[in-house]
């Protein structure tokens, strides 16, 4: 009950101010709330940018094959490395040493190798997302304590067995968790590479209105991008809360 | 009248960063069908090794381990089945579904197992826990479940590695009264590993004391009297400070290698 009044009180401050501020400096920077309240009407309605709806669905389009080719290369590898001793002892560090770098350098050679279009947007939302789903794979097979995997083999259960019924309880927990933020990251990759460069999807969008200073149409396209994120994480999130519901 | 388990010349040594341990050296025994027979000695004497061999976890390096007249390759849970110290439940499971987890590996319809199940919690105390995961149960309750899920898949024979191990002593005396009684209602084979002087006594049919390290069988004890025994009787007295003359020496010797 106060949890929702105090988060509104903050929104409305938040907008109180951010109106004040836009009010005695330049309105073409710090474009005001109620200028991005029409402006937001305007895209909605396909005014400003028609192209509003097919944009966002090749957005959608690219985060679900990057999120997609992510999740499969991220099982991939985790379990790879975290099943077999001798693939995780060679590979692991080289993993670990990728992750530190911060993944915004690949994005011009991922543009050279991909193109101005989707496959190198699909590419980074991969990259981003990938490393989070490995590492929650193994850290989940860290996780597993051996002696269930002993009791499952005292009661004759084959290793896809121990598997299926052993393993992946145990650290489904920790996956979904995983999952999530590979989500998360996904997202943000095939965004971040749509406005670094691009000629169509939400970002080329935001792009232009930023680069045009329409500044309240570019505050609205945010908003809207943001509804896509939140959106997403939502969904994310109810999934992971059944997970824990099952498992402990 | 052949025995159930045989065991015969086993040695087993395990490779350590600190070089080999002879953990058991030309172990010989047999159990025959109905018994209750407890292995008792220091710590790592190998009895715990000796029990997962029988449970076909672990390999002999020599000599040979039958039961039922066949070579032990592997776990058998058709004909093994084995309770740890740590009740091992899976904690995603209720106590129903785990105790249910032997006959769900072996391809029992659901129904059959969830009736198997349900029926075997009445005399496990349990009926009204059915529905309870492991960190809602009291560590005695736990180890019920994992009996429960050991004598679901109703072995002839039970191996138990200090089922009460980790149990206060309390509670541990009340789970031995409740699982003679379980014992002499399902007349299985017991194999029973403890420390506990107390209820190798009163539980078994048969004690067999192990030495320290390279571990052997000692000596034997047959406890033919009726359950339940007095454990306050002269008899039992005198029992106990005969099985302790003989651990004594061997726990002295354990604790001097450390």
């Amino acid at each position: 009950m106060r949890v929702p009044a105090l988060r509104a009180a903050i929104l409305v401050l938040f907008l109180l101010a951010w109106e004040g501020v836009a009010r005695t400096a330049n309105p073409l920077l710090y474009v005001p709330p109620s200028a991005v309240l029409p402006a937001f009407g305007r895209l909605l309605a396909l005014e400003s940018y028609p192209d509003l709806v097919p944009s966002l669905l090749l957005t959608l389009r690219e985060i679900l094959v990057a999120y997609a080719l992510a999740i499969a290369a991220g099982l991939g590898c985790g379990f790879a490395l975290g099943l077999n001793r001798t693939i995780g002892r060679a590979y692991g560090p080289i993993l670990a040493a990728l992750y530190a770098v911060p993944a915004v350098v690949w994005y011009p050679s991922l543009m050279l190798f991909f193109g101005l279009d989707a496959a190198s947007k699909i590419a980074f939302g991969f990259l981003l997302g990938f490393f989070p789903i490995t590492l929650a794979v193994l850290a989940g097979i860290r996780q597993v304590s051996p002696h269930m995997l002993v009791v499952a083999r005292a009661f004759g259960a084959r290793p896809l067995v121990i598997f299926v019924k052993v393993m992946v309880p145990a650290m489904l927990f920790t996956l979904v968790g995983g999952l999530r933020t590979g989500l998360a990251l996904s997202v943000i990759g095939v965004i971040v590479g749509e406005i670094l460069g691009s000629r169509s999807g939400m970002g080329a969008l935001i792009n232009h209105a930023y680069g045009l200073f329409r500044t309240s149409d570019y505050v609205a396209l945010v908003l809207v991008t943001l509804v896509l994120i939140v959106g997403s994480d939502a969904l994310a999130s109810l999934v992971e809360r059944r997970a824990q519901r099952w498992t402990d | 009248m052949s025995d159930l388990i045989v065991v015969e010349s086993v040695s087993k040594r395990y490779v350590t960063s600190s070089g080999p341990i002879e953990a058991l050296h030309d172990v010989s025994l047999s159990v025959g069908a109905g018994e209750f027979c407890t292995l008792i000695g220091p710590s790592g004497c190998g009895k715990s090794t000796l029990l997962g061999m029988l449970g076909g976890l672990v390999t002999a390096d020599t000599g040979r381990l039958l039961v039922d007249g066949r070579p032990v390759n592997g776990p058998d849970p058709g004909r093994v089945a084995t309770v740890f110290q740590d009740a091992g439940l899976f904690p995603w499971r209720t106590a129903l579904e785990n105790v249910e987890f032997g006959l769900e590996l072996q391809g029992v319809p659901r129904e059959r197992r969830r009736a198997v199940a349900t029926e075997l919690l009445g005399p496990l105390g349990l009926r009204d826990f059915a529905e309870k995961y492991p960190r809602e149960l009291s560590g005695g309750l736990r180890q019920r479940v994992a009996i429960g899920r050991a004598l679901a898949i109703d072995t002839q024979i039970i191996l138990m590695d200090e089922p009460f191990g980790a149990l206060d002593e309390q509670t541990r005396l009340l789970m031995g009264e409740w699982l003679l009684d379980i014992w002499r209602r399902t007349r299985k084979t017991v194999v029973f590993v403890t420390h506990s002087l107390h209820e190798a006594l009163a539980l078994s049919t048969r004690v067999m004391v192990m030495t320290a390290r390279p571990g052997r069988i000692k000596r034997v004890l047959e406890l033919p009297m009726p359950y339940p025994r007095a454990m306050e009787s002269a008899e039992m007295v005198a029992l106990r400070a005969t099985l302790w003359s003989g651990i004594r020496d061997e726990s002295l010797r354990a604790m001097g290698e450390r």
